[in-house]
């Protein structure tokens, strides 16, 4: 498996996670893992900060959608922020955008999160 | 490349690099990264059961209209029985890899009548 960088951060309540690089089946269990690991510690609002990731495919996503739904079971949820415009293609295309809130700037999801 | 997620990367540098210079948006590259990429990931996932070390070969052709892209295995066959489209209103985790191929290239064709695996191609016209 290829490493992933990511970087996690806590903003009061949310807890923001920072992927880079590419999020594809290489890397989708570790993903999921960590995702779901936090919202098990209790850090069940999550913004996941994309601007550094370049490629996803569908194991990537489905990743995000396991831990989407693992979130919103334990009361929480997880936004993602900084799409990259092929990102965002692949999320409208899933119609994944319909379904997990998207946000323009980390700024705007840890607002919007912190007030849910 | 060979049936191991970790060299997916270096697939899409090799074929990043094949399609930019090909007069195609970049835009519609990147379809292309997608779709065969996700062709790669099905070949992993079921063609070869997650064995590593398989051989994965992928071609580019260029044509004035379209550009050309075979991808061929030797592990099991595709078997087309085992594709339901996906439902996007139940926001799956699974099943989207061949409905992202679908929508990101022109033409989607696969052959399994051969000695061993399946020979995909896809069009993805200018």
């Amino acid at each position: 498996m290829s490493p992933l960088d990511v970087v996690v951060k806590e903003a009061g309540p949310v807890t923001i996670v920072a992927p880079s690089g590419d999020i594809d089946m290489a890397v989708s269990d570790d993903v999921r893992a960590r995702l779901t690991s936090l919202v098990d510690r209790g850090r069940t609002r999550l913004v996941l900060d994309l601007g550094a990731v370049i490629n996803i495919d569908s194991a990537g996503l489905g990743a995000l959608v396991a831990a989407l739904k693992h979130a919103r079971a334990a009361g929480g949820d997880i936004r993602v922020c900084a799409l990259a415009s092929d990102v965002r293609a692949l999320f409208e295309m899933t119609r994944l955008d319909k379904v997990v809130s998207v946000h323009a700037t980390r700024e705007e999801a840890v607002a919007a999160c912190a007030s849910s | 490349m060979t049936s191991d997620a970790d060299q997916l990367a270096r697939m899409r540098s090799w074929l990043w690099t094949q399609l930019v210079g090909q007069s195609l948006p970049l835009e519609e590259c990147r379809r292309v990264l997608v779709a065969v990429g996700e062709i790669c990931n099905n070949i992993i996932t079921h063609a070869y059961a997650g064995a590593s070390g398989q051989p994965i070969a992928i071609a580019l052709s260029v044509f004035p209209d379209r550009l050309i892209i075979d991808v061929e295995d030797e592990g099991v066959p595709y078997d087309r029985r085992g594709y339901a489209p996906p439902d996007l209103d139940t926001v799956p985790e699974r099943g989207m890899g061949l409905f992202l191929v679908r929508q990101s290239v022109d033409e989607v064709a696969f052959d399994v009548a051969r000695p061993r695996g399946t020979r995909w191609t896809l069009v993805k016209y200018r």
